[in-house]
């Protein structure tokens, strides 16, 4: 992944195309309904956060692997300090400061090539950081020779590391496959579908809740409907990974379909634990950048070992 | 099995902005570190662009919170004063800043908020709201209020009157306030210039004042104006 690969790329620039064209659509109706004297000013203030993040997105990718990688890393940072903030972890600094660094090492771990095979990407060590991160939080209390609320301490911080840092950044390793615009393109794309797709189908037929204690809003007709739309999305853009086989497609759809809403209703349940409303106010019309990329951080991971495995990440 | 207790940053719901022209702010890790380099950059580029000498830091209470009072003749003075003040206490120095002036837009909120520290003061509408602010953050111990009682830079290099404001803030309370003067900062960096010229400046600390014996009333609030604004000429006057 670089410029003039990107430039190069079929992928990216139908992608680029299919975005552009999506937002135009969208906006285009948007345009129409104010017109038609609807009242559609907090679906504008969302849509302006799309017209805003969109570009951002597809500039990191565009600008290429390293770009890519840390921005994923800069993401989940943000992403941790929302999470950090909203459980009061926030007030423990050295706890957090640490967490910033190991997502910090998990980049350098994606960026840097393996010392062995020469390939970009050092999954070995990726994959094995946790250990050694999970070892030094635990090791925070002992240093500090403190034991009231350690538990609780370094309870989140290892959950906070592992769920939003490390489940995360597999989205960053993507950047090294051989197929990485197809991947990534597809991931971004796929996943912000199926949350439109979810919200859509609640709304259209929504009868019967689908966690009434977690997230009153969600239905099991919108969670079915969804996870329909995300099977066949896979199909439309199987130029996006031409190796693999329909059934690879179906499953790639279930993973998406399936979890991106589990994501949604992880980051649902914290919030709830906690009594907030949203994560953060990082993105206008959004609320944090959590209540954004809820749904990426569970399928990120999954969607990569199953790339791993049909294919291979090299 | 008992439940965590949570506890979310109380400013969780405000947008950058609110967060930065709001006080007091909530501390945050990335705001302390920049402070602590920018107060770190700053104390260097005093000494070197500006040959900074500090006279009488011996006057400065080691202790408890207490209030800076100085001539202001350009952005300058507060920086001076910031770079005099020990490192340590860094984050707990506050310049009393125009929030019509310091915190008109999100860049400058950023720089008045993240790298000075300074309170945002209402000088024009609700100024007893901003003097309440002052009060309540010298109740807790260790902090450091700079103020400059004249109110706005002067252009013709002659003192204006202090205003009320700092009279009110301090009699018939035990705070400690010292006075200082910085002299050639109307030659380094005067009004209107876009960046400061290289010039010698020389902050000179006096002995710290005390106005509890006094009964608040109008007459007493101007005695202590009066007395400060005698101090401060003092120690520009033991200059030349």
């Amino acid at each position: 992944m670089n410029i003039s690969a990107a430039l190069h790329s079929d992928i990216f620039l139908t992608y680029l195309m299919v975005v552009g064209g999506v937002l135009a659509f969208a906006g285009t109706v948007l345009g129409v309904l104010t017109l038609a004297g609807r009242n559609v000013s907090s679906i504008w203030q969302t849509y302006r956060g799309w017209l805003v993040m969109v570009p951002v997105v597809l500039g990191t990718l565009f600008l290429g692997r390293t770009a890519t990688i840390f921005g994923v890393a800069l993401l989940a940072i943000l992403g941790f300090k929302e999470y950090a903030r909203a459980t009061g972890l926030y007030e423990d600094w050295w706890l957090t400061g640490l967490v910033y660094l190991a997502i910090l090492a998990l980049a350098i771990t994606s960026w840097m090539p393996d010392p062995r095979l020469g390939y970009p990407g050092w999954y070995g060590f990726f994959a094995a950081l946790p250990a050694f991160v999970i070892g030094i939080i635990v090791m925070v209390p002992i240093l500090r020779n403190r034991a009231k609320g350690q538990l609780q301490q370094v309870s989140l911080a290892v959950v906070g590391f592992l769920y939003f840092g490390w489940m995360f950044s597999h989205l960053g390793f993507l950047a090294n496959a051989e197929h990485a615009y197809g991947y990534l393109l597809y991931l971004v794309f796929a996943v912000e579908i199926n949350d439109v797709a979810a919200f859509t189908f609640g709304k259209l037929f929504g009868r019967h809740k689908l966690r009434e204690n977690i997230s009153p809003n969600k239905t099991i007709e919108g969670f079915v409907g969804a996870v329909a739309v995300s099977v066949v999305v896979p199909f439309l853009l199987w130029f996006s990974f031409p190796h693999f086989e329909p059934w690879h497609l179906v499953l790639t759809g279930l993973i998406v379909g399936i979890g991106g809403q589990l994501g949604d209703l992880v980051i649902s349940y914290i919030k709830r634990d906690i009594g907030i409303k949203d994560m953060g106010t990082a993105i206008r019309g959004h609320g944090g950048i959590l209540d954004r990329v809820d749904s990426m951080i569970f399928v990120a991971p999954i969607f990569f070992h199953v790339v791993r495995w049909i294919h291979g990440i090299r | 099995m008992i439940a965590w207790e949570y506890k979310p940053a109380p400013d969780i719901d405000q947008t950058l902005a609110e967060h930065l022209r709001n006080f007091p702010r909530e501390p945050r890790l990335l705001e302390y570190a920049l402070r602590f380099l920018a107060a770190l950059l700053l104390r260097a580029w005093m000494r070197v662009y500006h040959r900074l000498r500090v006279e009488g830091l011996e006057h400065l209470p080691q202790q408890g919170s207490f209030v800076v009072v100085c001539n202001h003749t350009s952005h300058l003075d507060t920086l001076a004063l910031l770079c005099a003040m020990p490192i340590k206490r860094i984050h707990r120095v506050f310049p009393a800043a125009a929030a019509d002036y310091f915190f008109s837009s999100l860049p400058r909120s950023a720089v008045s908020a993240i790298l000075i520290n300074a309170l945002p003061f209402e000088r024009k509408l609700k100024g007893a709201e901003s003097l309440t602010l002052c009060k309540t953050l010298l109740q807790n111990d260790g902090n450091i209020l700079i103020i400059f009682p004249e109110g706005t830079r002067t252009t013709t290099g002659e003192m204006g009157r202090f205003r009320s404001g700092i009279g009110r803030l301090v009699v018939g309370s035990d705070l400690r306030v010292v006075p200082c003067h910085l002299e050639g900062g109307l030659k380094a960096w005067p009004k209107g210039r876009l960046l400061p010229r290289p010039r010698r400046l020389h902050l000179r600390i006096g002995e710290s004042r005390q106005y509890q014996q006094l009964e608040p009333s109008q007459e007493s609030v101007m005695a202590v104006c009066r007395d400060l604004e005698q101090r401060v000429a003092a120690l520009g006057r033991s200059a030349s």
